[in-house]
C-alpha cells in the first residue's frame, strides 16, 4: 500500500480546500468579529442570561422528556416484533430530516389549543402548550427525541441478548434486567445519543418560534434572542450567544470524538 | 428431573424425553445442531417449548396441557453458558452476588457469600477483577460460582470447556469435576467432546438431530454405539445388518462372520486393531477375508489409521512399520483380515 506516495490529484486538492474554507470562514467571521473585551459583561446582561438560563432549562427538561418516552420506544423498536415496527422506525427519525418549522406546525394542530389533543388539555385540565415554557420544551423534544431513539435502539440491538438471559436465569426480573444488565451495557451509547439529544434541543429554532413563539423569559431561547438581537441591531448580544452555542458545540464534538469519529 | 420437550426451531425439531435421578449429573452429547443447546434453554425456561411437561423435584415447571410455563427467574435452575457470559460491567464478586441480589438477599450478605464462593473455587484474590481482566479458566470458575451461588436444584452447563484452550483445558476439567462433586442436585451438561462427557458425567444421553439415539453410562455406549456418530466419536467400524445363524449380511455384497449372531436386525462393531492388512491373500483360517482398496491414511497418535475401501467399508489400525512394509501409501489392493471372534453382535 503506496498510496500517500503518488502525486495529489489537483483538482480534489483545490474543490476540497475550497469547501474546507467554506465551513471555516463563517466560524473565523464570528471569531473575529466577536467582542472580545466585553465578552463578560455582555454575557451579565439580563436579557442574555435570561436566555442562558431558558435555554439550558428546557433543553435538559426535553432531554429528559425524550429519555423518558424515547428509551422505552427505542427497546420495544429493538426487541419486539410486530407489524408497522419499520414504518413506526420510519416515522420516528422523520423530525430529523422535516423543516424544524413543519414540525412546529404541526404541534400547532396536535397540541395547541385547537388542535386534536390540545383541545382537551386546555378543557379538562386547563393545560395551555402552545407560547408557553412548556411548549418550548415540548418543541425541543420533538426534534431532539430522534437522536436518542436511533442512537438508544442501534445500542439495544447490538447488544448480546445472552447477558440478559444470563440474568434471568439468576432470578432478575425483567425490569431488574433492563435495570442493571441492559442499561449499563448500553450506557456509553446512551450518554452519547443524550448528549446528542440535548445540544438539538440547545439549538432548536424554527419549531419553537412556531409553537411557543419568542416571549423573553418563557419562550425566548438562546437561537431564538440571537435572531431577534440581530434583527434589532444589537448583534453584540447575537454574537457572544452565538458564541456560548458554538462552545457547546465544539465541547459536544470533542465529548463524543471518540464515538464519531474513530478517534482511538 | 423429568423432561418431556418438543419444539420445533428452524429447521431443528427437537423431541427429547429424558429421566434423570436427583443428584445425578448427566452428559448430553451431540454433533453441532443436535438440539442440545435448545433443550437447555427449555429447561432453563428461555425458550418457550411447543409442548412440554418438565418436573423438577415434584415441582412442574412446564406443562404445555395445563399451560404452566414458570419464569426462567422463578426457577431453581442454575446455568453456566457456552462464554460464560459474566456481566463485563461487574467485578467478580458482584458477578457471584448478582443472583442472590436479584433473589432479595441484602446487599452485605450477598457480597458476603459471593465472596465464599470464589475462595471456594480457588479466586478469593480476584474479586475486585473485572471479566475482562480474567483468564478463560477463572471466568469458567466464576461463572460456575455464579450459577451454584443461588443453590439451583438443576445445574445446567453448556460446554463448559469449550472456550478454553487445550493446555488449561485438562486442569479446568479436574476442578470443574471437583466443584460437580461437591454439588447435590441434577446436573446437565451439554458437550460435543467425548473425553469431556466422560471425564464428567455417570451417564451420557446421545442427541443427534434434535432425537435422542442412545442413553448408557460411558463404557456402555463405547462398547455397543448405536450410531454412526457415536461410533466415530469412539473410533470403531459400526455396521447394521441382518443376522442369520453364524454371520450377518450387510447391505448388497457385505458378510462378516460372527458366531451365534442369532437372527434379525443387528449392529456388528469391529475394532480397527482387530482389523488386519496384507498384500497378498492371507493363509491360515481366518474368516473373514476379502479384497479392498487402500484410500486414505490418518496418523492417530502411534499408530496408523487405514480406510479400506470394497464390499464392506472398513477401518483398520496398524502400526507404522506395517505402512511401510506394505506400502500402504500407494494405496492399491489390500487383503482385509477379522477375526470371527473380534466381531462383537448385538441387536438393534
Amino acid at each position: 500500500m503506496s498510496h500517500g506516495r503518488e502525486r495529489p490529484p489537483l483538482l480534489a486538492l483545490t474543490a476540497g480546500s475550497v469547501a474546507a474554507l467554506f465551513f471555516l470562514l463563517p466560524l473565523a467571521g464570528l471569531l473575529w468579529r466577536a467582542p472580545w473585551r466585553s465578552v463578560g459583561s455582555d454575557l451579565g446582561a439580563p436579557d442574555v442570561r435570561t436566555a442562558l438560563r431558558l435555554s439550558l432549562e428546557t433543553s435538559l427538561a426535553a432531554t429528559a422528556l425524550c429519555l423518558l418516552f424515547g428509551l422505552p420506544l427505542a427497546w420495544v423498536l429493538a426487541r419486539l416484533e410486530f407489524p408497522g415496527r419499520r414504518l413506526l422506525r420510519a416515522l420516528t427519525i422523520l423530525p430529523m430530516v422535516l423543516p424544524p418549522v413543519v414540525g412546529g406546525i404541526a404541534l400547532i394542530y396536535a397540541f395547541g389549543r385547537r388542535g386534536i389533543v390540545g383541545q382537551y388539555l386546555d378543557r379538562w385540565f386547563h393545560i395551555v402548550l402552545p407560547f408557553t415554557t412548556k411548549g418550548a420544551i415540548l418543541a425541543e423534544a420533538f426534534v431532539a427525541m430522534p437522536f436518542l431513539v436511533i442512537t438508544a435502539e442501534a445500542a439495544f440491538r447490538s447488544l448480546d441478548r445472552g447477558f440478559e438471559d444470563a440474568a434471568r436465569t439468576l432470578g432478575a426480573s425483567r425490569w431488574t434486567v433492563f435495570r442493571r444488565v441492559t442499561l449499563p451495557l448500553a450506557g456509553p451509547a446512551l450518554a452519547a445519543g443524550s448528549v446528542l439529544c440535548w445540544a438539538r434541543a440547545l439549538g432548536e429554532f424554527g419549531a419553537t418560534i412556531t409553537f411557543a413563539g419568542n416571549f423573553p423569559g418563557t419562550t425566548q431561547t438562546m437561537p431564538l434572542a440571537v435572531y431577534l438581537s440581530l434583527e434589532s441591531s444589537r448583534p453584540q448580544t447575537a454574537i457572544v450567544l452565538s458564541l456560548v452555542l458554538l462552545l457547546v458545540s465544539l465541547g459536544v464534538l470533542v465529548g463524543l470524538r471518540d464515538r464519531w469519529l474513530g478517534v482511538a | 428431573m423429568s423432561a418431556q420437550v418438543q419444539v420445533r426451531l428452524g429447521s431443528l425439531e427437537l423431541d427429547v424425553e429424558l429421566e434423570v435421578p436427583p443428584g445425578r449429573i448427566v452428559g448430553l452429547l451431540g454433533p453441532n445442531g443436535a438440539g442440545k443447546t435448545t433443550l437447555l434453554r427449555v429447561l432453563a425456561g428461555l425458550l418457550p417449548p411447543d409442548t412440554a411437561r418438565v418436573v423438577l423435584d415434584g415441582r412442574v415447571l412446564d406443562d404445555t396441557t395445563t399451560g404452566e410455563h414458570v419464569a426462567p427467574e422463578a426457577r431453581p435452575v442454575g446455568v453456566v453458558f457456552q462464554n460464560y457470559l459474566l456481566f463485563p460491567h461487574l467485578s467478580a464478586l458482584e458477578n457471584v452476588a448478582f443472583g442472590l441480589r436479584s433473589r432479595g438477599v441484602p446487599k452485605a450478605e450477598a457480597r458476603a457469600r459471593a465472596a465464599e464462593w470464589l475462595d471456594r473455587v480457588g479466586l478469593a484474590e480476584f474479586r475486585a477483577s473485572r471479566p475482562k481482566q480474567l483468564s478463560g479458566g477463572q471466568a469458567q470458575r466464576v461463572a460456575l460460582a455464579r450459577a451454584l451461588a443461588t443453590e439451583p436444584r438443576l445445574l445446567l452447563l453448556d460446554e463448559p470447556l469449550a472456550a478454553l484452550d487445550a493446555s488449561t483445558r485438562l486442569e479446568t476439567r479436574r476442578e470443574l469435576r471437583r466443584q460437580l462433586d461437591g454439588y447435590d442436585g441434577v446436573r446437565v451438561l451439554v458437550t460435543h467432546d467425548p473425553i469431556e462427557a466422560i471425564a464428567l458425567a455417570e451417564r451420557l444421553v446421545v442427541l443427534e438431530a434434535g432425537r435422542i439415539s442412545q442413553i448408557g453410562t460411558p463404557q456402555e455406549i463405547s462398547e455397543r454405539p448405536r450410531s454412526r456418530y457415536v461410533a466415530d466419536l469412539v473410533g470403531v467400524n459400526l455396521f447394521r445388518g441382518q443376522a442369520a445363524g453364524d454371520e450377518v449380511l450387510i447391505g448388497t455384497s457385505g458378510r462378516l462372520v460372527a458366531p451365534g449372531a442369532g437372527r434379525g436386525e443387528v449392529f456388528a462393531v469391529v475394532h480397527p486393531h482387530a482389523v488386519s492388512l496384507y498384500r497378498q491373500p492371507p493363509a491360515g483360517t481366518p474368516r473373514n477375508v476379502w479384497e479392498g482398496t487402500a484410500e486414505a491414511l490418518d496418523l492417530e497418535g502411534e499408530r496408523v489409521r487405514v480406510r479400506v475401501g470394497g464390499p464392506l467399508p472398513i477401518v483398520a489400525e496398524v502400526t507404522p512399520g506395517a505402512v511401510a512394509d506394505l506400502a500402504l501409501g500407494d494405496g492399491g489392493p489390500v487383503w482385509v483380515s477379522v477375526k470371527a471372534t473380534e466381531v462383537t453382535v448385538y441387536p438393534v
